[in-house]
């Protein structure tokens, strides 16, 4: 590199030097697209060219990863070099520059993400082409896909990255992406409340994020997975033979870990996300279900040979997840408006996925994962439908018996499908990965995991419990429904539904939906692939950064499952492989859900917001039933414990700044200008005065340099 | 033969176009005239491929050509938006509504034509070997910008500027081609290689240090350096922004290469450490620096006119500059002062012709009622709810000459401030700091003019010209302010590249050597000493 | 010193000393007449003087090492003290046409 003129054609051309360069466009075509949508929106199209526009780049962007899945997905690690992007020293020795590439790090990990990332967000935004059809007048339509193609590029630079620090741009990249589509309806005080809620939650882990990563480099010295990896194996050898890790290798996971709590919305951080459906439906499939919320099991499981030498923040991050996973199916069970129930399912899953890291099964977390992207973009996407051909309409106390409504049949079959995976129903693709979690928790040794078994198990019963409370709900029972607030087109009735003609979903959300009820009945599929690592997904776990850590580590998590199963075997015992008693007893429990659901909701249901049995057991319940429903005040705990004490100091700070910081800022800024004042006179203006300057100052320097020499 | 004609490729393009562009702006049709604009973005275009592939040099720094022409020539193309309708808009006006052509009184193309040389000039700077074509190419640059002052605007201010342009850059170039015959006559050699040899061999003698001195004072008028710094604000004020943008880049360019070729012909390998400039020289730069900083900066806080307060950020950055010079070539990207110089002169190029591109968008009535440009700081107030992208444009702009991050200019600096701290010219690194401490008060105020105040209700509001190109160049500058970021880091490899010192420069002086002509009498200043 | 003192003879009795004192002395009173004199063209003739001040240092120099680059500088020095002035008299004339004086002085509206 060092010939100027290849490299300055390098930067220009994007050029990089190696044959799997071409991986580059999966960030880059999104990226054009966003860049063609905003010019769009500057023109002011208002046709659905943005849209298709999207469409079809992220569409080639699914194929260029399909197909380097299919070249290089067996290969290891491959980093394609992009070109330098910061390159900062202040010295010449090690750990002195700091150095981040636009190169990306491709392992079997980033394959998994990218996979279903470039996938579903070119189903979604195909979906998106007809959901978001009205505003294409107002030019809302551009900005939307040029956010949305944002998005994907700002995600693929968090999954792709081959350093911290381009991870760290992608991840402040989706927090602003997700910023400004939740706010998308500016308009709206209710969505900017819940954008700036998001983004200031998304700051505090953003925060253990960045700190984590600078004590990343202040203790390795670089930024670069491979060189952090290489390190960390040596760290690794050392406690194997008897050491102790260092101090900085323990706390960088509970810093990583924060910024992941944040994120992929965990206790106590969580509060964001169930506000952050005030979006366009569309986005809380891709951004707030499927995709960003994961970067976070993303980070730690990336990370997880770090994580496996901090038993402290293993720990953490299964209880934490056990728990997010209990208190949100909790508050999921109580509330009426339905994309609520499944931004909460959302929160719920995500909780699963970090017990699952916790325990040490990075498959059956990335697998759940991958299942939970399709099922849950299934459920959003339905919600999405009903709301979109019911002028708004989310309340599952006004809507009743869509299944029987013609031109619904669709979305009621989308909709049984992913509330069966969430439920985990025997055989679906839930079951599997919710499964593989359960049973790793169940024979972990550590800390009372075998209690977070328990609580997981639990947790899925109610799982089953409220997504069916949804399904039979609003698809099932005598017909009734009403128009929400959103009255558009030439719907101007009153919303007593009376003579209300809900719009049916048309051929783009319909082939969306099919594609994905396909897909989420097909994530069951790579189970039953490569059975030696539990599953197609195991595979390629096992083969990543992860994987290594995970075969390294003795007696821990999937060898202490191979423990058992190699007991069952002995005994011949059916309850010794805790997959095997896992299937039993979680297809027993999610049945217990499911059939709880349909008694309490549907015996004797007369109307869409009566449901005698539901409402009796509300009314004995209570205090606890309102409670949940109000979220266990966890906002209002919020508020009155870091919003108002916040609130104070900055005003008392502000008292401070006006005070003492301006009058010292104007102090400072008076010697420089009285400096300046006293320079003015020589800019007097005249030809001649300006001479005397000239040849005085040629004489002063001459004079300085005869004195010195 | 052919092989060192390469090295003048794009120099010749442009020269080619200047000739076609110079009689094409006499065509009677208003089509033919038009094209003269793009016949010179078409040239530079050329000029950069060709200086991309610049062939590498046995002199001192081989990559030297590649990135410095294909800076000019980049940053000219983004100053050449800009300079439509700088001359003849009006002419061209009347002429459109039937008054008749008059071959006489255009300009047009003569402008372009004046652009066009002295971008060639100072591109000749880069390429030459030698202090004759050093004074020439310095000469080349200059001159057509003095004519380019004086017709930019029809308004007496555009004259006088001119007027003390002339007088007080024929003052600096007589200074310094005093210097350049003292250093002939300090080492009996025009050949920059020869005086090298002479320098490395001999060491400094008085004429030769005094003839240094000179040179690089007289080559600092360039560069608005102090203490030839006196005439920039009033020559910025006065010349129409177009050719402002352009002063502020072109002969500064043309000066800091200059200034790079001469320092290394004493090198920077005297001091204790070795890696310094020869105490004398090091001294008489630093007090230069200094003084440019702390003079431009100081200045320019109590200016009203923006015009003004861009002329005076321009003396400081040039001080910036020179820390680079002092630092010297160093071994690392963090280390090379020259490189480092060299990528903020890309850097402030983008930078402050954004700051200038918004001000020449920009009219307002002036007292006779015509429309004249823009020029105080108070014609910006209120700009964010006419233009909120010039109001943008210029943020990002002044935010970036602060140094803030992650702007380009941050990034610019931020390797000044390592180079200099690897030199251990820590005192400059303070005053260098504490002159960025101060450019905020000044900088700020451009940004909350363009954003947050709002305009007086009585003042009349400005008005947008209908030059595209202008809101163009803006659009664009700011637009690399945020972009070329991305890139820095390759940039800064590029420059650094550029300013890495040729391992083998020795074995090609050794060659050379014998083929200069010796003195009748070996050596005869050198034993003054 | 003694080795310049040893080429007087290259040069009669005139050395090398007396151009390059008398360049020097035509270089300073260019100088001073820039900075003394207030019409243009005056001015302009004085930025001549320091010019030529540096030319016939040029040549004494380059008779002093024998070598004629020095000489062959003063030529494209010449040729730019040409162009210069042809530069110097258009903008003078067209300045006296804006306000019928060539005073400096008349020219100080831009200050500050």
């Amino acid at each position: 590199m060092s010939d100027p003129t290849t490299m300055l054609l390098a930067a220009s051309a994007g050029a990089p030097d190696s044959s799997v360069a071409w991986l580059l466009q999966v960030p880059l075509l999104p990226l054009l697209a966003c860049l063609l949508c905003g010019l769009f929106r500057a023109w002011g199209v208002t046709s659905k060219l943005p849209g298709y526009t999207t469409v079809l780049l992220l569409a080639v962007a699914f194929v260029v990863t399909l197909s380097g899945y299919l070249s290089f997905g067996g290969h290891g690690a491959q980093v394609v070099h992009g070109f330098d992007w910061l390159r900062v020293s202040w010295g010449d020795g090690p750990g002195e520059t700091l150095s981040a590439g636009f190169s990306l790090y491709i392992d079997s990990l980033t394959w998994l993400w990218m996979l279903f990332v470039t996938g579903l967000a070119t189903l979604i935004a195909l979906y998106s082409t007809e959901y978001m059809a009205e505003d294409q007048k107002t030019g809302g339509y551009a900005r939307y896909f040029s956010f949305f193609s944002l998005f994907v590029f700002m995600m693929s630079c968090l999954v792709m990255s081959d350093n911290l620090l381009l991870l760290y741009l992608g991840w402040e990249g989706v927090g602003l992406c997700s910023y400004l589509l939740i706010g998308y309806h500016y308009t709206k005080p209710s969505a900017v409340a819940a954008a700036k809620k998001a983004f200031i939650v998304n700051r505090v882990g953003d925060l253990g994020l960045a700190l984590g990563l600078m004590l990343t480099f202040v203790h390795f010295g670089t930024l670069e997975y491979r060189e952090i990896f290489a390190r960390l194996a040596e760290i690794q050898a050392v406690v194997e033979a008897g050491g102790s890790a260092p101090w900085q290798v323990e706390l960088i996971p509970l810093l990583l870990m924060v910024g992941a709590f944040g994120k992929s919305a965990q206790l106590p951080l969580y509060v964001w996300l169930p506000d952050a459906m005030e979006g366009p439906t569309p986005v809380s499939a891709l951004i707030h279900a499927a995709t960003m919320v994961t970067a976070g099991v993303y980070l730690v499981a990336r990370f997880l040979p770090m994580f496996a030498l901090s038993p402290a923040a293993l720990g953490t991050v299964a209880w934490v997840g056990a728990g997010t996973a209990l208190l949100a199916a909790t508050i999921g069970m109580a509330q009426y408006d339905i994309k609520r129930v499944m931004a909460y399912s959302t929160v719920s899953q995500l909780g699963y996925m970090f017990l699952g890291l916790g325990v040490l099964t990075a498959t059956g977390a990335a697998y759940h994962v991958f299942t939970h992207a399709f099922f849950k973009a299934t459920l959003f996407l339905a919600c999405g439908a009903v709301m979109h051909g019911f002028a708004g309409q989310l309340d599952l106390r006004r809507l009743s018996g869509l299944a029987k409504v013609p031109g619904w049949r669709v979305t009621a079959v989308a909709m049984l499908v992913g509330c069966l995976c969430l439920a985990g129903f025997v055989g679906t693709s839930g079951f599997f990965s919710k499964d593989m979690i359960l049973a790793e928790a169940f024979v972990t040794p550590g800390p009372g995991y075998r209690l977070l078994g328990w609580i997981g198990l639990a947790t899925a019963g109610l799982t089953a419990y409220y997504a069916f409370r949804v399904y039979f709900r609003v698809f099932h029972g005598p017909v009734e429904f009403h128009a929400g607030e959103e009255h558009h087109g030439d719907d101007g009735h009153d919303d007593h539904g009376h003579g209300f003609h809900p719009h049916a979903p048309g051929w783009a959300i319909n082939l969306v939906l099919i594609a994905l009820v396909i897909g989420s009945l097909a994530a069951a599929a790579p189970y039953f692939i490569d059975k030696e690592h539990h599953g197609w997904v195991g595979g390629l776990v096992h083969s990543s950064t992860a994987g290594e850590i995970v075969r390294a580590s003795a007696g821990h998590g999937e060898a202490a499952a191979h423990a058992g199963e190699a007991a069952a075997a002995e005994h011949g015992g059916f309850f010794g492989d805790p997959h095997r008693w896992m299937f039993l007893a979680s297809s027993v429990v999610g049945a217990i859900g499911i059939l709880l659901a349909w008694v309490i909701h549907m015996t004797g249901r007369v109307s869409a917001d009566r449901a005698p049995i539901a409402d009796a057991l509300k009314a004995r319940l209570r205090p606890w039933s309102t409670l949940a429903e109000k979220k266990w005040l966890v906002d209002e705990l919020y508020d009155a414990l870091i919003r108002r004490p916040l609130r104070l100091l900055a005003h008392i700070l502000a008292l401070i700044d006006q005070a003492l910081v301006d009058g010292l800022v104007d102090g400072v800024g008076f010697a420089p200008r009285l400096f300046g004042k006293s320079l003015r006179p020589s800019q007097n203006g005249l030809l001649q005065n300006y001479a005397v300057g000239m040849g005085g100052g040629l004489v002063f320097i001459l004079l300085v340099v005869w004195a010195l020499s | 033969m052919s092989e060192k004609l390469a090295l003048l490729h794009p120099e010749m393009v442009l020269f080619a176009a200047t000739c076609v562009v110079m009689v094409l702006g006499l065509a009677r049709s208003a089509v033919w005239r038009s094209a003269c604009a793009w016949l010179t973005g078409g040239a530079l275009a050329a000029a950069f491929v060709l200086a991309l592939r610049s062939p590498v040099t046995d002199g001192l720094f081989p990559h030297f050509l590649a990135y410095t022409k294909a800076m000019i020539a980049g940053v000219a193309l983004l100053i050449l938006p800009v300079m439509s309708g700088t001359v003849d808009r009006w002419y061209e006006r009347r002429v459109a509504k039937g008054a008749a052509f008059d071959a006489l009184r255009v300009t047009r193309g003569e402008f372009y034509a004046f652009f066009l040389l002295s971008v060639t000039g100072v591109m000749l700077c880069a390429t030459a070997d030698d202090l004759i074509w050093l004074f020439l190419a310095l000469e080349l640059t200059s001159l057509p910008t003095y004519i380019m002052v004086a017709i930019s605007t029809p308004r007496v201010r555009a004259q006088e500027a001119g007027v003390k342009y002339f007088f007080l850059g024929a003052l600096a170039a007589a200074t310094f081609l005093y210097g350049f015959a003292m250093l002939f006559g300090a080492t009996g050699s025009t050949s920059l290689d020869a005086i090298t040899i002479q320098f490395r061999g001999e060491g400094l003698s008085t004429i030769a240090t005094l003839g240094l001195v000179m040179a690089l004072v007289g080559v600092s008028f360039k560069i608005a350096a102090a203490p030839m710094h006196f005439y920039t604000a009033d020559v910025y004020q006065g010349a129409a922004s177009p050719v402002s943008a352009f002063l502020a880049f072109m002969p500064k360019a043309a000066g800091l290469i200059v200034l790079i070729q001469l320092l290394a012909t004493v090198g920077w390998s005297w001091g204790e450490a070795g890696d310094a400039l020869p105490d004398a020289i090091r001294v008489a730069l630093w007090v230069i620096a200094t003084l440019t900083m702390t003079i431009g900066n100081t200045l320019a806080l109590l200016q009203s006119s923006a015009k003004r307060l861009l002329a005076y950020s321009s003396i400081a950055h040039s001080g910036y500059m020179l820390v680079g010079l002092i630092a010297g070539p160093g071994g690392t990207v963090a280390r090379n002062g020259l490189a480092a110089a060299m990528f903020y002169l890309l850097c402030y190029g983008v930078m402050n012709l954004g700051a200038f591109a918004v001000l020449a968008s920009l009219e307002v009535r002036g007292r006779d009622g015509e429309p004249a440009e823009a020029d105080a700081i108070d014609d910006l107030r209120g700009l964010f709810r006419v233009r909120p992208g010039l109001a943008w444009a210029m943020t990002l702009c002044a935010l970036s000459l602060l140094g803030l991050p992650p702007l380009l200019g941050f990034w610019g600096k931020l390797v000044l401030f390592t180079s200099a701290i690897g030199a251990g010219e820590i005192g400059l690194v303070v005053v260098m700091g504490l002159n960025s401490a101060v450019a905020a008060f000044y900088y700020l105020r451009l940004v909350r003019a363009s954003m947050l105040d709002e305009r007086d209700p009585d003042a009349e509001r400005p008005i947008v010209t209908e030059a595209l190109g202008r809101r163009l160049a803006a659009g664009l500058s700011a637009a690399g302010v945020v972009g070329v970021v991305v890139f820095a880091s390759t940039l800064q490899s590029a420059s650094h590249a550029a300013a890495t010192p040729n391992p083998r420069y020795d074995e090609f002086l050794k060659v050379e050597a014998p083929a200069r002509q010796s003195p009748p009498a070996a050596t005869p200043t050198a034993r003054h000493n | 010193m003694t080795a310049l003192l040893a080429q007087a003879s290259a040069f009669g009795s005139v050395t090398l000393y007396h151009y390059l004192f008398v360049s020097a002395a035509l270089f300073a009173l260019g100088v001073i007449g820039f900075l003394s004199r207030r019409n243009l063209i005056i001015m302009f003739l004085c930025t001549e003087l320091m010019f030529q001040g540096a030319g016939l240092a040029l040549i004494a120099f380059g008779r002093h090492w024998m070598n004629p680059t020095g000489q062959v500088f003063v030529i494209f020095v010449l040729t730019i003290a040409a162009a210069e002035a042809a530069l110097a008299l258009g903008l003078v004339v067209y300045l006296y046409r804006r306000k019928s004086t060539l005073d400096a002085q008349a020219w100080a509206e831009l200050a500050g």
